[in-house]
């Protein structure tokens, strides 16, 4: 089975977020990079497919340079191949235009995502990949077997605590969950070794796309703000002993 | 320009979700602003009890399409019918509740629509008659507004709880049947079965008293003192997702969107930042109380009460006062 995980390299902390003039996309600082919650689960899931029925695994993402250090740690996980498209976007329309640019050069059986990215919220760009490629998706999987006849059977949340049994004949894309396997730990050696590996890079050029095509078409951002609170909280100030007594009220007060 | 607004019905076993109803109240205000009619969009099979129990829920008309084939439609082909009557009566917005049955429909409504879907959102206002949405980014610390300017149906799809359900009224909505011709899409997403997770230990919703942990615990062996705070509250141990996610709860202890709702008279988020899917799961407590060390963390949007501090140095002393004064 040939899979392709689409992981994308997320800031761990953003400064100075703000709207772009022309609205179409938010500018900010993001430091300590590191691969996406649930995209690190499709990864670790896409390894044990390849290992219970052979085949094998590329990772794909787009973005900056610095970006390069999650596809070495996807390879030192297991990962067969790694491919970096050369471009930057928030725009989950733009974004699943060039992956699904990439993935048209690409030969799979299988794609998977995850579910959403911490930093857009969006929960978008894997859907919108499959819809592009003209393939089923499953959103939110939590489980993923091999069935009879070139298709797949795979457990996903409904929500509430319910689950739904959906069979997808393939190729087909999954949007992953995390939780699906447990992450594996790479040793700092592993890591070393496997910066040696090429990466394959690819140009917006290459996918016959143009800079200029990405960012926001069809809405525009007015501002980034910290939320504005729906209750009014109040916050407890003290030593521990104080604020366990003024708890306490509070709870004995509701029940 | 009068425009429509569609509601996507969401519905399980015969049943509307709660979420339907905060939608059809968000779009019956949306509706009457934009001067057109509030239209609820239900699809499926077999669906008069559905349509039955909605008639009364503030909309103008109810949309139906019921064939057999969509019984065991996978997101595709429900996604396909929904853009299909969205092309065909061009509604100035789709509404979608963001459950995870509307998170995975949404985006692949609005990519068959041609246009892209504002999900997630926790508030969507008319402005000089085009929307405007609010929606979480960065982790929910931050919130973006933005404005759509597209001239095709926008999707939305708006956050659990972010307005209270539509409630019953004196009219009843006429119900239109439509058919969608489906011969030659080829259903490449069948849906086999749906499964509801047994509840095996203590059923979380049921408790006056909630304490519930998150990833901040950091350590397996230290839930012990939350479910000690929990004991001395005479509550119980509830979670977020990671924390289950890693095998140091079982499923079933989960609070959100994909794992149990709550409404305690009492919640303790302890190290739990305060998610969308997690909020999405109990918002509607009576008294939230948030401990987490990062003054920023969105769960101090939804608290009522709220310590800014690390959940260890207040976790133990608030047991021990608890059992203290009994
Ligand atoms: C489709 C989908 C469905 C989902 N369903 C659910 C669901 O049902 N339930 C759910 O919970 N999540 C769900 N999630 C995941 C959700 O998006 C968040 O990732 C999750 O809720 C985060 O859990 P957390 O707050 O425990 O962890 P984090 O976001 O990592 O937050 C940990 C918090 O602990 C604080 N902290 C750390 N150390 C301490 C300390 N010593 N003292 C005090 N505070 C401390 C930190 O400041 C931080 O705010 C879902 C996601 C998706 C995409
Ligand atoms: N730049 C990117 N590179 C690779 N994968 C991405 C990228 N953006 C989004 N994805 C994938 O799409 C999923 C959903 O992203 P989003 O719609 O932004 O929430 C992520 O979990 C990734 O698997």
């Amino acid at each position: 089975m040939k899979i392709v995980v689409c992981c994308k390299a997320v800031p761990g902390v953003v400064t100075e977020v703000k709207a772009e003039p022309d609205g179409r996309s938010l500018q900010y600082q993001g430091q300590f990079l590191a691969m996406n919650e649930c995209d690190e689960s499709a990864l670790e899931e896409a390894i044990a497919l390849k290992r219970a029925h052979g085949g094998d695994v590329t990772v794909l993402t787009m973005g900056p340079i610095v970006a390069l250090d999650t596809l070495y740690m996807a390879l030192a996980k297991g990962a067969d191949r790694a491919i970096r498209i050369d471009a930057q976007t928030h725009d989950p329309q733009s974004a699943s235009a060039v992956l699904a640019a990439a993935l048209r050069k690409l030969e799979y059986d299988l794609v998977l995502t995850g579910a959403q990215s911490r930093d857009t919220l969006a929960g978008q760009v894997g859907i919108t990949v499959a819809e592009r490629l003209g393939i089923p998706f499953a959103y939110a999987v939590v489980e993923v077997q091999v069935a009879e006849g070139n298709a797949v059977k795979v457990r996903k949340e409904m929500g509430g605590g319910r689950y739904a049994l959906v069979e997808l004949s393939l190729p087909a894309l999954l949007c992953v969950q995390t939780g699906i396997q447990p992450l594996t730990y790479v040793p700092p050696a592993r890591m070393m070794r496997a910066r040696q590996n090429p990466v394959r890079s690819l140009s917006l050029a290459d996918l016959g796309l143009e800079a200029e095509q990405l960012g926001a078409r069809g809405y525009r951002f007015l501002n980034v703000f910290p939320p504005q609170r729906t209750s009014q909280v109040e916050i407890l100030h003290g030593g521990p002993q104080e604020i366990a007594a003024t708890l306490l009220s509070k709870i004995k007060e509701a029940l | 320009m009068q425009r429509d607004v569609f509601v996507l019905v969401e519905h399980w076993g015969g049943r509307v979700e709660t979420i339907t109803y905060q939608m059809l109240a968000k779009g019956r205000e949306l509706a009457s602003a934009l001067g057109g009619q509030l239209v609820a969009l239900v699809i499926g099979h077999e669906l008069d009890p559905v349509t039955e129990i909605l008639r009364d829920k503030g909309m103008d008309k109810i949309l139906a399409v019921d064939q057999p084939a969509l019984k065991q439609a996978g997101a595709d082909l429900q996604a396909h019918v929904i853009a299909h009557v969205a092309k065909q009566t061009d509604p100035g917005l789709v509404l979608i509740g963001y459950s995870l049955v509307g998170m995975e429909l949404a985006p692949a409504v609005a990519a068959k629509l041609g246009s892209a879907a504002m999900t997630n959102c926790v508030a969507i206002e008319l402005r000089d008659g085009s929307f405007v949405v609010t929606r979480p980014v960065f982790d929910s610390t931050l919130h973006a507004q933005i404005l759509l300017e597209a001239t095709g149906p926008a999707v939305v799809a708006l956050q659990k709880g972010v307005i209270p359900p539509i409630q019953a009224g004196e009219n009843t909505a006429p119900v239109e049947s439509v058919e969608v011709d489906l011969g030659g899409i080829a259903c490449r997403a069948k849906l086999l079965e749906i499964m509801e997770e047994p509840v095996t230990g203590i059923d979380i919703s049921k408790a006056d008293v909630v304490v519930s942990v998150g990833r901040g615990i950091g350590d397996k062996e230290k839930i012990s003192i939350i479910q000690e705070l929990a004991d001395a509250l005479g509550g119980v141990m509830a979670c977020s997702r990671p924390v289950v996610d890693v095998g140091w709860l079982p499923r079933d202890r989960q609070v959100g969107a994909s794992g149990k709702s709550v409404a305690p008279k009492v919640y303790i988020a302890c190290g739990i930042s305060g998610a969308s899917q997690h909020l999405s799961g109990m918002t509607e407590s009576q008294r939230i109380i948030a401990i987490n060390k990062d003054a920023n963390a969105p769960i101090f949007q939804v608290a009522h009460f709220g310590v800014v501090a690390d959940l260890f140095d207040i976790v133990p002393t608030h047991t021990k006062s608890a059992k203290g004064k009994g």
